[in-house]
């Protein structure tokens, strides 16, 4: 696999602000990290000095109407949610800067795999649609898709619960997975509507 | 017993080389190979995951979103499946449900910020 190109921890630490609201268009742009990586960060890093902008405005015109608010006398609730609500966000974002910016580089190159992977849309889109028989919205491929990256996260996180639990290193093994798989199953994470559970025999 | 029952699923699994007697998932292409290593190396995994977990984990990931959208299909407007169907059926699933959320809401803030940028641009 070729080297991930480097990033600078500024750059990064720009990028996880506007990342946040890029994850979709990082996804839609990008069909796999592992090559052309660097014609991918060109591309990331000019459609996010566009968004950059996009969220510059955003975050500015939600300023202007705080103001505008408070002058008319309406209800101060409303006002001071939004700027609790965007607090919140701030200081979640500030924390994550502050952690990110401690990385080792491997674990740099860890985070960026974690945001960056994600299914292709028009395979999840293919795949719904030979079940349904009929098209979908891009909706459902874009919810779809996210929560089956939540779920081999589940996987994975908990094979390597086991493969801890068992002693042994990664990479994971598949007595590992399976073993992960069954210990969902028992907690009802994973959907089965094939086998039907008899309490009492 | 539930054994068998797990046993049989994951035969089906198992018999991807060989393709011989079950050829439930083993005749189809590989679909993720190359987005679920780069995942599995993002969750924690080795740089280098094993070819089989990638495949147990695609075949994972197949069966839930069949699972997923057998079961939208089933509610709400029959034989079609849509957002709100989807949201209902994680809505016991806290991860999930934020995720989705975020995802969806994330959609409409870029849309309309590209709306507003196209029509920015437009204008001058």
């Amino acid at each position: 696999m070729a080297d991930p190109a480097r990033i600078k921890p500024e750059a990064l630490s720009e990028r996880i602000t506007s990342c946040k609201e890029e994850d979709d268009k990082s996804d839609e742009t990008e069909d796999g990290p592992s090559t052309s990586k660097a014609a991918d960060e060109n591309k990331h890093s000019s459609s996010q000095d566009q968004s950059n902008q996009d969220v510059k405005s955003e975050m500015a015109a939600g300023e202007d109407e705080e103001e505008g608010e408070s002058s008319s006398k309406r209800p101060k609730v409303e006002p001071e949610k939004k700027k609790k609500c965007q607090k919140v966000d701030e200081d979640e974002i500030q924390k994550m800067q502050v952690l990110v910016s401690s990385f080792s580089e491997e674990q740099l190159n860890r985070y960026e795999m974690y945001r960056r992977s994600a299914f292709p849309k028009a395979a999840i889109k293919r795949l719904i649609q030979s079940i349904t028989g009929s098209s979908v919205s891009q909706n459902v491929v874009i919810a779809m898709s996210g929560i089956s990256k939540v779920f081999a996260g589940e996987i994975v996180e908990e094979a390597l619960d086991v493969c801890e639990k068992w002693g042994e290193t990664p990479p994971l093994q598949p007595k590992h997975m399976r073993e992960a798989v069954r210990r969902l199953k028992t907690r009802d994470q994973i959907p089965n509507t094939k086998f039907k559970k008899i309490t009492f025999n | 017993m539930a054994d068998e029952e797990d046993e049989t699923g994951y035969d089906e699994e198992m018999d991807d080389g060989s393709g011989g007697v079950d050829c439930g998932h083993g005749k189809r292409k590989r679909l993720f190979s190359k987005e679920l290593r780069c995942m599995m190396y993002g969750f924690g995994d080795d740089q280098n995951p094993y070819t089989e977990s990638v495949d147990i984990l695609e075949d994972l990931v197949i069966e839930f979103v069949t699972e997923m959208t057998h079961k939208a299909m089933s509610i709400g407007r029959q034989g079609r499946v849509q957002v709100e169907d989807i949201v209902f059926l994680i809505r016991k699933d806290p991860r999930k449900f934020a995720r989705v959320k975020d995802l969806l809401t994330m959609n409409e803030e870029l849309k309309r910020a590209r709306k507003a940028f196209d029509e920015a641009n437009y204008g001058s």
